[in-house]
């Protein structure tokens, strides 16, 4: 499908600054309307007919022949129907200047790395993840010690208190993300977070229209132990800050029981900036909702020597220059 | 091709942009050491500028010299004079200039300096850089007359304070009671020193710390600038929980026991120690001579 505009005909987009759909070519709001193409073969634009690139799980990209943003029904649809969506919030201008903003100090990156086209090439993708609900009960039983000195004359005491600790805690843990796509990785998409779910919304097309897409191609229970193991951590965490006061606690029981689980797919945005330098790729990820940035810069080893350079051969020109004026003066 | 040539331009806007103080500075501390240096060689004086004084640098009134002394000491005065840049002159004297201390010292002041007026020493020109050493040998029944005076005149009357004027006569006085010659040798050697003070260049700074230290210096500055702080995780336990809390259905502490264990506090003491101190003298003044000129110096009595 493509969404196009009422009046002019162009591709209508989904604008993160203006929270709705519009036009970049005559500028209308929420003036877009479904086109929906009936095509066996998703790599021919049914626009203009250009040959598009689209990979196994692409379930949005654009032609780049038109420019038009290419939405694949089929990949959106039935199993792959997305329950939520989280829109993004961030547009690329401001995500250029985010990504700008934390490497501006970094010195030593190639010249180009933040410059205009580099960054333009940046793209924003729905990814595909699984959000897990899980209902679960730690109960925790262990000994726990307090620890008293003082002193009295040259002597010093030290007291020893030990208590028994019994903690039962329910924790309603809801949408706990995990990416479900194979391209995606998993450090990287896990240190994106958090997401904050009070802006996602029942997942509709008109969303994808002006990203790019992936149609989940990772099964909820393949990559359920990965949600099982934050929600553990998170729990371990918990617990530890309610048995806090302690100078020592030992475990003697430990059993997370968890009551109900369900999860659902939902759509969620990543800015994706490739940077190759040197025959390497530097990706850096975006969460597309709060700017928070993934990624290390590359570093020009050039640079690092002739800004290395610069720097000694003018502190050794200054030294010597001040210690002739010393000498003469 | 025209990329790259846009990202070299690039580079080089950026690269002036971030050292042009750096660059400026740098340029300024040189041309400023270069046009001193240059400055300073080209003005060093090429030697004696006066012609008018007498060549004659010792005057041994008072007989205690052998004419072979005289004559070493005249060849060793001619060879500092040289180096120091200044005219030495010594002059013994056996005058009764008087048994007040206050009294003969104004009376050596004045016989000392006119006596380089008159003969119009100075080694830049006449009056100018130089000293005269006026040593009195006079002893009667009544008491003894004997003492130096030292008399600066030019560069010297600004270099030779109290300590120096004590430098020079401690000098020369660790040998006048046995040795005459010895001891105006010895504050000639004296008069040279401190009379080419200005002669000598000050080190400037250690060729270590200016080999070395702007090295330590970029080194610190790349490893600063290669650091790039990773990205943390940032997720919150309760992140994803519901009601942002976890419920707390049980929490109970129940004390089971004490153990209490003790040991003994090792303290140890010390203690400090005193100093002494010391004490010296000396004396210096300036003032205009008789002849109109201006003068520096100060004596001492044996």
């Amino acid at each position: 499908m493509i969404f196009k505009c009422k009046n002019c005909g162009g591709n209508t987009v989904y604008s993160p600054e203006r929270k709705k759909m519009y036009c970049p070519y005559c500028d209308s709001e929420s003036s877009e309307e479904k086109q929906v193409y009936e095509t066996s073969e998703l790599t021919v634009c049914p626009n203009c007919g250009g040959e598009v690139k689209v990979f196994e799980h692409t379930s949005a990209t654009q032609c780049p022949y038109c420019d038009n943003y290419l939405i694949f029904d089929e990949r959106v649809e039935g199993e792959y129907l997305p329950k939520m969506i989280l829109p993004f919030q961030m547009g690329k201008e401001v995500c250029k200047n985010a990504i700008r903003e934390k490497f501006k100090k970094c010195l030593f990156a190639p010249t180009d790395f933040l410059s205009e086209v580099r960054l333009n090439g940046m793209i924003g993708t729905y990814v595909p993840f699984w959000l897990y609900d899980y209902d679960a009960v730690n109960d925790f039983e262990g000994e726990g010690t307090k620890v008293r000195t003082w002193r009295s004359g040259n002597t010093e005491y030290r007291e020893v208190s030990y208590y028994a600790v019994h903690r039962n805690m329910s924790v309603d843990f809801r949408r706990i993300p995990v990416d479900a796509s194979v391209q995606m990785p998993d450090e990287i998409m896990d240190l994106l977070e958090p997401f904050g779910y009070n802006q996602m919304e029942e997942f509709k097309p008109e969303y994808m229209s002006g990203f790019y897409g992936e149609k989940y191609n990772m099964p909820a229970d393949v990559v359920e132990e990965r949600a099982k193991k934050k929600m553990k951590d998170d729990i371990s965490q918990m617990m530890q800050a309610q048995c806090s006061g302690y100078s020592s606690l030992r475990t003697i029981r430990n059993d997370v029981q968890v009551n109900h689980a369900e999860q659902n797919y939902a759509l969620l945005p990543v800015w994706k900036y490739d940077y190759q330098y040197n025959g390497k790729d530097y990706p850096f990820y975006v969460n597309g909702q709060t700017g928070k940035i993934v990624g290390s810069a590359p570093i020009s080893t050039k640079k690092v020597l002739v800004y290395g350079g610069t720097l000694w051969a003018c502190l050794t020109i200054l030294m010597a220059s001040v210690s002739a004026l010393l000498k003469v003066l | 091709m025209a990329m790259d040539q846009e990202i070299k331009a690039e580079a080089r806007r950026q690269y002036f942009k971030y050292f042009r103080v750096w660059l400026i500075a740098t340029a300024i501390l040189l041309v400023a050491a270069i046009v001193a240096t240059a400055v300073k060689y080209i003005s060093r004086p090429a030697g004696r500028g006066n012609t008018s004084a007498p060549a004659e640098r010792v005057y041994d009134f008072a007989d205690v010299l052998t004419d072979e002394e005289e004559k070493e000491l005249r060849a060793y005065i001619a060879e500092c004079e040289e180096k120091a840049k200044i005219d030495i002159v010594i002059v013994t004297t056996n005058e009764p200039f008087g048994l007040v201390e206050s009294e003969k010292f104004n009376v050596m002041m004045n016989y000392a300096d006119d006596f380089w007026d008159e003969r119009m020493y100075g080694y830049n020109r006449a009056y100018g850089d130089g000293a005269l050493l006026l040593d009195n040998w006079y002893k009667d029944e009544q008491g003894s007359q004997m003492g130096t005076w030292l008399s600066t005149s030019g560069k010297m009357e600004s270099i030779v304070g109290a300590y120096e004027e004590d430098q020079i006569l401690d000098a020369m006085y660790a040998y006048i009671e046995q040795d005459a010659y010895k001891a105006y040798r010895a504050a000639v050697k004296q008069l040279a020193y401190w009379g080419a003070a200005d002669e000598r260049e000050n080190p400037g700074l250690p060729l270590g710390a200016i080999v070395f230290l702007p090295l330590v210096i970029a080194a610190v500055y790349i490893v600063v600038h290669l650091r790039q702080a990773p990205a943390k995780d940032t997720t919150a336990a309760t992140a994803y929980v519901a009601g942002g809390k976890p419920i707390m259905k049980e929490k109970t502490d129940t004390f089971l026991r004490k153990s209490v264990t003790k040991r003994r506090i090792e303290t140890s003491s010390g203690g400090g120690g005193g100093g002494g101190s010391h004490s010296g003298g000396g004396s210096g003044g300036h003032h205009t001579s008789s002849g109109g000129h201006s003068h520096g110096g100060g004596g001492r009595s044996r």
